[in-house]
């Protein structure tokens, strides 16, 4: 009889003391606990690359051509006069190049 | 234009320059006319007397095949040198910006005219070889600038996501 009660109440500890832990550990003891609500990754996150792309107008393929010809007009421009004074600066002189500015 | 003046006539006295013209055919092109095609058969050297041609070559831009200006060349300027150098085809689209005029040299007239005349042909081909030396230099000096901006942005954009 006493080695029943003995394990009763050993049980009935193990019981209380994993009811504490547990309850610890959810924080529910603290009344006064404020749930937090973690924003959104996605919301932090700044604007996306992509979605900013396709928001902005599309360039005209027209411009875009004439574009592409002012810049190999001016890089020919710029390739022939180095080869008239060959040396570095003349080589990597400065473009007015839309495609590059 | 002056005989002499053209690139391709350069250094010929003034009878054999109007000799090699002899053999050549002038062409009266409006603006936007094809003289030559991409991979198409290049049988005729051309030298522009008058206006301005674009050689230009297919590239993907917008989603599109554009044809996307590569050089551009004027008066007293040759084109379509792929008629003296085997195999014969032309890496380029040429195409007038304006109305031009342009002699059009046939290769098979060329080479036996430059068998007649093999003092005459030297001089044509010393011109050809000048030209084609030039063109590779100014090409060679786009493309190093070229890849010296893809190198700046390269490192720039390595840069900038450290």
């Amino acid at each position: 009889m006493e080695l029943f009660l003995m394990t009763l109440v050993l049980a009935l500890l193990g019981v209380v003391v994993s009811g504490v832990l547990f309850a610890a550990a959810a924080g529910v003891n603290d009344p006064g606990a404020t749930v937090t609500v973690r924003a959104p990754a996605r919301a932090a996150a700044p604007a996306r690359f992509f979605v900013d792309r396709a928001a902005a107008p599309p360039v005209p393929i027209d411009v875009v051509l004439l574009q592409i010809e002012q810049h190999v007009r001016l890089e020919q421009a710029a390739a022939e006069a180095f080869l008239h004074a060959p040396t570095r600066q003349s080589l990597h002189s400065r473009t007015m190049s839309p495609l590059v500015h | 234009m002056r005989p002499r003046a053209m690139e391709l006539l350069k250094g010929l006295e003034p009878g054999d320059a109007v000799g090699l013209i002899a053999i050549a055919e002038r062409l009266l092109l409006p603006a936007g006319s094809v003289l030559f095609k991409l991979g198409g058969e290049a049988d005729c050297v051309y030298a522009i007397e008058n206006g301005r041609i674009s050689l230009s070559l297919p590239m993907q831009v917008g989603g599109r095949e554009q044809e996307v200006l590569v050089e551009e060349r004027t008066a007293g300027e040759t084109v379509g040198w792929s008629a003296l150098v085997p195999p014969h085809r032309f890496t380029l689209t040429a195409m007038t910006l304006i109305d031009s005029e342009v002699l059009a040299f046939p290769r098979a007239a060329l080479l036996k005219h430059f068998g007649a005349d093999p003092a005459v042909g030297l001089l044509v081909t010393r011109n050809v070889a000048s030209v084609m030396g030039q063109r590779l230099q100014v090409l060679q000096a786009m493309w190093l600038r070229e890849i010296q901006r893809v190198v700046q942005m390269t490192l720039a954009s390595q840069s900038a996501a450290l």
